[in-house]
């Protein structure tokens, strides 16, 4: 599993006039508390950056350096910005993300290969957001033959099928867990990793945990390689790690078939209560686990 | 349902050889699997793989192409029962019938309405799509066709006259005519003349049985391109389409895989109940609605539906970026700014619309998402505001220089007003219906 | 017949909501099909349309809806009465518009004064409609819960920031609850759990989709309806199997369509027409989408509608 951690991200309050005023302490509390929770890389999200991206980028990378050697992936719209990271942090970074259109591949592709980086390709086409499985195997298909075009190996390329929000669009939930079913044998050596936290976006702030855990396991019973997630979760990094072989094992059989709920403890309850959301057996409500 | 991209690219011989036109067998598999392209494209797989794939993936609804260069549109090639499941694709073609009873003044009103008969909504043109011409037996069919096939839009020839027929089709060949129609008694014969020209034909029926019958033979006989038409009372031609529309999609049932025809005028004497039933079908599955007549007060709100109804439930009209002028502004007016979400600038502009007061309407590009969506995917924010209204020059339509922000979007106000000195940036109510309100309050202050 | 056309699989029924009392009293849901599909499952009861009857004189309404009211514009009763003895209606709305407080704000006990000579007077089923400020129509709605104590009546909208309240008072008073959320499967999946978990009994909840006209929305209003309908009959999702209303006529006679008159733009036809076939076309398909009650205005698209629904029961 490779884990990256979100929390470097410029849509945090703190983080946003930290990175605006140019103070380290804050962003260095984030990496430093987000590599002992056990992630393996650390995403630096700065949003857009139209302005001052390539600055930014630079002088993120040598705060969160004087704490941190995990290595980094680039989060930006901004081109220049990419480069500018990939200048300093090379092969070790990832660009988070190259969409599967051409105008994207075309820009960033070559950067890739230049830099002998990773990156995460994003199964957004020119129509925007995928709207079921096919649509997202035909975006990978496109992806995947313009990365042999370019001689860029697979396993540099971890693909994201695109999470989204299971209090607003649970069609598109379970249309990514039915793609993960065929990801691994239509592209085998490719990777895979997702935006993990927006599954539970919209869903009462104290339950997005229970969610985003359920929806990662689920994900990994199909060959989900890893996600960009909560480094603060420490709860969902042990599991990804292994830790909670019987929550994980309990998930591993709700997706699969119907379990009743008798004779289960409250927290095997919400579990099992949460596959039957995310797998699309009902519907989503905010109280779904009083039901 | 249709086969998994997965078990058509076990099928494919997995060499990438570009011949299909696409860089990979996979990509040519996903292809397929969407039903955009056919497996026949692939030189290299049996025949026999061919015959299975065709039979399991086929489309299960065919899509007809009627009319011609800007009039060309798709009947068909429907995949669901429900829009909200995918999203569904050809809006259904609504014209009106002309027969050969009518006056030549009648007749010539009759295409200039199909003509003229047009709507402009966000980019889009709403329009008629398509003509029926009868052959009540005055004579005056061929003229017809002759006129209105300059409309390049599609033709229904409704005659049973094989002679008349013959002549006919050649003279509107290029729009791709329909043959109405073979039922029970007259399939040999017309389903002929169907093969001959190859153009597709109506297929009449009162009963289930009856079209499945009917479009069986007609199609064993090489005939490819089928509409289905059932006849009846509103009741049971309602019940029917859903039945087919089931029958395709679900059962797979081939003999039914096909667009629908819709006669209201056929069914009731009254225009406004025939519009009523022609609302039915736009929704619940018509592929052709054939009307008495065009009007305005019936055609609009049908287009509109028409519209709604066949827009993609993953990807909301967007309505172009720019000034829009709402009443009648002046120098003095106020500017609003939201996004280019349809819904929002249709409801916006109505609202300032209802307030009597001119204003400016500045719509920004935010990829089609309301507000607070585009808001908090960043595509709707202090500098993308600020940029627009920099570039679309509005300082020069008005010396207010008052911007209202949608009261959704408050927290962007600070920064806003630190994008743009020299303007007044004011919050505006949350709720779009408070404009009216609104409005009266900012020109008392 | 000679081909197998597979079936939709019902295996739930809506839920069965009455308002009013006596013989007038209406019953709506029940049914175990979607909507017109009498040919498959029960439809034990039409749906039905509910004129709609502001409180105060409605400055907003077009002159083509006031037009076959003008005798009583300013009399809500007599407008009920009418409506009741010269249009046949069976159940009305009555819409508060005169409690805005951005509007005329009238006190809610001047509004409940009203209502209780109203049901004095008005025999069949009665709907009460806020102004969509929860506050108000929280003072409201629950005043005139008291008032109508034991006559069954509907009271709305209620949503997610008054349920509490309102709640309470249909619970004591025994009425009936329209659930309003906005367009979303989700929120009115969630308000009815919160309204059934205060008690509110299952046959007391009519749920209200939130209603977008024609070119203004109605895509969006009908798919999440298409959607509520088929988890309440086809996905055992037993809180979402209760009737829905929509209210159609206000949102289609505010449009701009609606009022570009004949003689400016002579491409758009016959303006009352238009308008009628509007408000119809509009109530039409939303009953496709499952609506049980309609609010309508125009008498025209009234009579209409309600023979669409006779032959296509």
């Amino acid at each position: 599993m490779l884990l990256i951690g979100e929390n470097i991200n410029i849509m945090n309050k703190t983080l946003k006039s930290a990175m605006k005023d140019k103070v380290k302490e804050p962003i260095q509390k984030f990496a430093i508390e987000s590599q002992k929770n056990g992630v393996d890389y650390l995403d630096m999200n700065i949003g857009p950056a139209r302005k001052d991206g390539v600055e930014l980028i630079k002088w993120l990378i040598e705060t969160i350096r004087e704490v941190s050697n995990l290595p980094l992936s680039i989060d930006t719209t901004n081109i220049d910005a990419i480069k500018a990271g990939l200048e300093v942090e090379g092969e070790n970074a990832i660009i988070n993300s190259i969409q599967a259109t051409e105008e994207k591949m075309n820009i960033l592709l070559p950067l890739m290969k230049q830099y002998k980086c990773k990156c995460i390709a994003l199964l957004i086409g020119k129509e925007g957001m995928p709207r079921d499985v096919n649509e997202r195997g035909a975006l990978a298909a496109e992806f995947s033959s313009k990365i042999d075009e370019m001689g860029i190996p697979h396993q540099k390329v971890l693909f994201d099928p695109i999470v989204l929000p299971a209090p607003y669009q649970q069609d598109q939930v379970v249309a990514t867990l039915e793609f993960m079913k065929m990801f691994k044998e239509m592209f085998p050596d490719f990777g895979s990793t997702c935006g993990l936290s927006n599954v539970s976006n919209g869903a009462p702030e104290k339950l997005r945990p229970l969610i985003n855990r359920t929806y990662f396991m689920m994900l990994a019973k199909y060959g989900m390689e890893g996600a960009i997630l909560d480094a603060f979760d420490k709860e969902i990094i042990d599991m990804a790690k292994g830790e909670k072989e019987t929550i994980k094992n309990l998930i591993w059989k709700a997706t699969e078939e119907d379990i009743k709920l008798d004779d289960l403890s409250e927290e095997e309850k919400n579990y099992v209560k949460t596959v039957n959301i995310l797998k699309g057996k009902s519907l989503y409500s905010h109280s779904w686990l009083k039901l | 349902m249709a086969l998994k991209p997965l078990d058509i690219f076990k099928l494919l011989p997995k060499t990438n050889c570009k011949e299909c036109g696409f860089p990979t067998c996979l990509a040519f598999a996903m292809q397929i699997a969407m039903g955009k392209e056919d497996i026949k494209k692939c030189p290299h797989v049996s025949e026999e793989t061919k015959a299975k794939l065709l039979q399991e993936a086929a489309p299960p609804m065919k899509v007809i192409s009627i009319g011609k260069d800007n009039e060309k549109i798709n009947l068909g090639g429907e995949t669901v029962m429900f829009r909200h499941e995918k999203t569904f694709y050809n809006s259904p073609a609504i014209g009106c019938i002309i027969s050969d009873s009518m006056s030549d003044e009648e007749i010539d009103n009759s295409i200039k309405n199909t003509i003229d008969m047009n709507y402009d909504r966000v980019g889009v043109t709403l329009k008629s799509n398509i003509i029926g011409i009868k052959d009540d037996g005055k004579g005056k069919f061929i003229d017809i066709v002759k006129k209105t096939s300059q409309t390049a839009k599609g033709l229904i020839l409704m005659s049973q006259n094989p002679s008349i027929l013959n002549q006919a089709i050649p003279l509107c060949k290029d729009v791709n005519p329909i043959l109405f129609y073979a039922d029970t008694v007259n399939y040999q014969e017309m389903g002929s003349i169907a093969k001959q020209f190859s153009v597709p034909i109506v297929v009449k029926g009162k009963s289930i049985d009856e079209l499945v019958d009917i479009s069986k033979k007609i199609a064993e006989m090489g005939v490819e391109n089928i509409i289905l038409y059932p006849e009846g009372s509103i009741n049971q031609v309602y019940k029917n389409l859903i039945l087919i529309r089931r029958a395709a999609i679900l059962g797979k049932i081939k003999e039914l895989g096909y667009p629908v025809l819709t006669i209201p005028t056929f069914m009731t004497d009254d225009y406004l109940k025939e519009t009523m039933y022609a609302g039915n079908f736009i929704a619940k599955y018509g592929g052709i609605i054939l009307l008495s007549k065009l009007t305005g007060e019936a055609l609009f709100p049908l287009f509109l539906e028409r519209l709604n109804i066949f827009t993609d439930p993953q990807k909301p009209m967007a309505t172009p970026e720019g000034i829009y002028e709402i009443g009648k502004p002046d120098s003095k007016s106020p500017v609003f700014v939201t996004t280019n979400f349809s819904l929002t600038y249709f409801i916006v502009s109505g609202e300032i619309e209802n307030s009597k007061t001119g204003a400016y309407l500045l719509i920004q590009d935010a990829e089609g998402l309301s507000v607070l969506t585009a808001w908090a995917a960043d595509k709707f924010n202090a500098e993308t505001i600020a940029t627009l209204v920099k570039k679309s020059k509005i300082e020069e339509k008005t010396s207010n220089k008052t911007l209202i922000l949608p009261g959704m979007v408050a927290q962007i106000m600070g920064e806003l007003e630190e994008e743009l000195p020299g303007w007044k940036i004011v919050l505006g109510p949350r709720e779009a219906a408070h404009i009216p309100v609104f409005l009266k309050d900012l020109s008392s202050t | 017949m000679s081909i197998q056309i597979p079936e939709p699989g019902y295996t739930g029924k809506i839920k069965e909501i009455t308002i009013g009392v006596g013989s007038k009293a209406v019953t709506v849901g029940g049914q175990s099909a979607f909507n017109f599909h009498t040919f498959e499952g029960q439809i034990p009861h039409q749906s039905l349309i509910a004129y709609e009857i502001p409180d105060t004189i409605p400055d907003d309404w077009m002159d083509i809806c006031k037009k076959p009211y003008q005798d009583v514009l300013n009399d809500p009763i007599g407008w009920a009465k009418k409506c009741v003895e010269e249009y046949s209606a069976k159940i009305l709305v009555i819409s508060l518009i005169s409690i805005d407080p951005i509007g005329m704000n009238r006190p809610a006990s001047d509004v409940a004064k009203m209502v209780e000579k109203l049901i004095k007077e008005v025999d069949v089923p009665l709907l009460f409609w806020g102004c969509d400020n929860p506050e108000k129509d929280t003072e409201t709605l629950r005043l005139i819960a008291e008032v109508c104590d034991g006559k069954n009546i509907g009271i709305g909208p209620v949503v997610d920031k008054n349920y509490k309240q309102i709640g309470a008072a249909a619970i004591a008073y025994k009425h009936v609850i329209l659930a309003s959320s906005p367009v979303d499967v989700n929120l009115g999946k969630q308000l009815n759990i919160l309204l059934l978990e205060l008690g509110v009994p299952e046959n007391k909840i009519i749920m209200d989709p939130t209603t977008g006209g024609l070119g203004y929305g109605i895509e969006y209003t009908y798919s999440v309806m298409e959607r509520d309908r088929i988890a309440g009959l086809l996905q055992q999702d037993d809180k979402l199997a209760f009737p829905m209303i929509c209210y159609v006529g206000r949102e289609i006679w505010k449009t701009k369509e609606v009022s570009l008159s004949s003689s400016e733009f002579p491409k758009m036809g016959n303006q009352e027409e238009r308008g009628i076939l509007m408000e119809a076309l509009t109530a039409n398909i939303l009953v496709s989408a499952g609506a049980d009650i309609l609010v309508m205005r125009h008498p025209k698209a009234v009579q209409l509608m309600n023979e669409m629904l006779e032959e296509l029961k």
